[in-house]
């Protein structure tokens, strides 16, 4: 089996990090919208995740987070244009943050209500078991969805009809302001997959080469047509549900900055002799520039047209 | 040209349509081993394998918006949702995954599913009787068929398995058993279209599906007294044939919504709200509404009976509004 990545799994999740800071700064000098759901504490795992697929193999993402975008190579310049209603984004003002698409990159949008995304992957396995594809789709969800409906339908059916599917629930404890202890029964949402039949699985969001062979072993199950599985990333919610969130109903904000995957993956990398300090500090420049020059770009786009507004409703 | 009913017709519209067409599928509740629950399915899934027509768990949420996953993904799916009162049940996945997964994401996509929706009152209780399509239309990104004859339920099934975008087709059960003449060619009606069952110059009715027929009786009735009503069939509400309605009330200078969903917001008041704005200065008498009033079906047929507008309100309705 292939082994996970681990540099590139690193520099795709550091660029996640440093975009992310830069929109949520964005958004603070008023150039965007505050809309961004931030995804630090998750990128490493979602990254993993992905670099153990095939890079077409369909993904519906979650609110949290960008890394599944800069992991498929969505450029950053279309990303910033569709957050501040500009030119050259992937939705055209239609869907801001929330559905950045692109399908020619595996990218198949967003369910803005929660659970929604659930019923729309499952489906899409339909699609590419009926058409005899080796594909699968791939889908994040929280830990909060995980309590919708939705979850235990499409779950069931996928199961049920032996679909292509990866359902991931990244569970970081928290539904916008209620802990998982107020919200939910179970330690893990991984112990419902016994309900549908299928394979349950709990990996830890720091743990990359941990991630990167269970999403291996679901896959194989996946293309081989023996069904779903159900992934937990245990994963850390380092900032607010949005980003200007006070999160004054927190107390564990301080330990979670501990948690961070990202500094550990980092030490790793060291301790393992796969980079120097010269290598990632040049790495963190060359992320720099890129995020400098996608900003500029975007800065220079034009508003959308208000009358896009009455476009793309009907094929 | 046969004659067949409007089940029959249904029946067939699916099976040339997943002749021509391999992506077409088809699912829902009890729809493929029993032939469905009101056996309009029947013999699909021996004809064209469990592959492509098979039986779903009770999972309305899932049952459309796999649908949804399964259109953008290049299938053609068709899920019968066994009683049209269980859009609402899928109220997420129809008015927002079906109607919007598109236009969020800026053109990306199509999304050719058809949602099939039994629909009208057999004394099934409030939660199986209504007729919802004041829902459709009150959001974007849907279509809305509402076929009344044989005919127009074979030629419109076809222009919606064909078309590319979401479309909540709506089947009346009163009307299943109903015969008509069906062409045997490969007719496709056009959305937006509507038919003029009748001319008439005294008032402009707009009915459709089980609603219809009891006007058209009712017209017989009107005519010997004098009145000479032009009644109108939408076929489609989105879209609607707007230039064929308003067109009608400049000739009648009236106009008369019968329909079987609730009275408030419903799809006459949208009717009367164009007529005011595009035709007010022809109306010689109040534009009116004969519809469910706002209470759930019930379901003794005593009191089905009293809600749902019969040939004798549709009458007095007529009588009264002509009276001025």
């Amino acid at each position: 089996m292939l082994s996970c990545p681990l540099v590139e799994v690193y520099r795709l999740s550091l660029l996640s990090r440093r975009f992310e800071e830069r929109v949520a700064r964005l958004a603070l000098e008023g150039f965007l919208p505050p809309m961004l759901h931030p995804g630090a504490g998750h990128e490493v795992s979602q990254i993993a995740a992905l670099a153990a697929l095939r890079p077409l193999d369909p993904v519906i993402y979650s609110h949290r987070g960008l890394a599944y975008m800069v992991a498929r190579g969505v450029s950053l310049q279309a990303i910033l244009c569709d957050i501040a209603g500009r030119v050259g984004g992937t939705n055209n003002g239609k869907g801001g943050i929330m559905h950045v698409v692109d399908p020619s990159r595996g990218i198949y949008g967003e369910s803005g209500t929660l659970g929604g995304g659930l019923v729309v992957a499952t489906g899409m396995g339909m699609a590419l078991q009926k058409k005899k594809s080796d594909a699968l789709v791939v889908h994040f969800f929280g830990d909060g969805g995980s309590n919708r409906g939705p979850f235990h339908e499409s779950l069931n059916w996928a199961a049920v009809q032996k679909l292509p599917v990866i359902f991931v629930c990244e569970n970081n404890g928290w539904a916008v302001s209620v802990p998982a202890s107020r919200s939910t029964a179970v330690e893990d949402i991984s112990l419902r997959a016994i309900g549908y039949g299928i394979p349950g699985h709990i990996v830890q969001g720091d743990d990359p080469e941990q991630v990167f062979a269970t999403f291996a072993q679901a896959a194989d199950r996946a293309r081989a047509g023996q069904g779903p599985s159900l992934i937990e990333i245990k994963a850390v919610r380092l900032l607010g549900h949005y980003s200007t969130d006070p999160q004054d109903y927190r107390s564990d904000v301080a330990s979670a900055s501990e948690k961070d995957p990202l500094p550990k993956l980092a030490d790793m990398l060291l301790a393992q002799g796969l980079a120097d300090t010269a290598a990632l500090s040049a790495m963190e420049q060359e992320i720099e520039r890129q995020i400098a020059d996608a900003v500029a770009q975007a800065r220079q786009a034009p508003l959308i047209d208000a009358r896009e507004a009455m476009t793309d409703l009907f094929a | 040209m046969t004659h067949i009913t409007y089940a029959q017709a249904i029946n067939r519209a699916l099976a040339e349509e997943m002749e021509r067409d391999e992506n077409v599928i088809l699912y829902g509740q009890d729809v493929a081993h029993w032939g469905g629950i009101f056996k309009v399915t029947n013999g699909l899934m021996n004809r064209f394998g469990e592959e492509r027509v098979f039986d779903s768990p009770i999972s309305e949420n899932v049952m459309v918006g796999a649908g949804v996953g399964a259109a953008i993904m290049g299938l053609r799916p068709v899920v019968e949702l066994q009683f049209a009162d269980f859009l609402i049940t899928a109220a997420d996945e129809v008015l927002f995954k079906a109607g919007m997964w598109r236009f969020m994401h800026g053109g990306a996509f199509k999304v050719p599913l058809v949602v099939r929706l039994p629909s009208g009152s057999t004394g099934a209780g409030p939660e199986h009787s209504t007729c919802p399509e004041a829902y459709v239309m009150h959001s974007p990104g849907l279509l809305c068929a509402v076929p009344s004859t044989p005919a127009d339920a074979k030629a419109l099934l076809k222009q919606a398995i064909r078309n590319d975008n979401p479309v909540m087709y709506f089947e009346h059960r009163m009307l299943y058993q109903q015969r008509g003449p069906v062409g045997d060619a490969d007719d496709v009606l056009p959305f937006g279209k509507a038919r003029i069952c009748r001319e008439g110059r005294s008032l402009t009715i707009v009915a459709w599906q089980f609603m219809l027929s009891r006007v058209l009786e009712a017209a017989e009735t009107l005519a010997a007294e004098g009145i000479d009503v032009e009644v109108i069939d939408p076929r489609t509400l989105s879209p609607f044939d707007w230039e064929t309605v308003l067109a009608s009330v400049r000739k009648t200078g009236g106009c008369l919504v019968v329909e079987e969903g609730y009275r408030s917001l419903g799809v006459g008041a949208e009717i009367g709200a164009m007529i005011c704005e595009h035709a007010f200065a022809y109306l010689e008498r109040p534009f009116r509404r004969l519809a469910i009033p706002d209470v759930p079906i019930p379901s003794a047929p005593a009191l089905v009976d009293y809600v749902i507008p019969s040939v004798a309100k549709i009458l007095q309705e007529v009588r009264e509004v002509m009276k001025g």
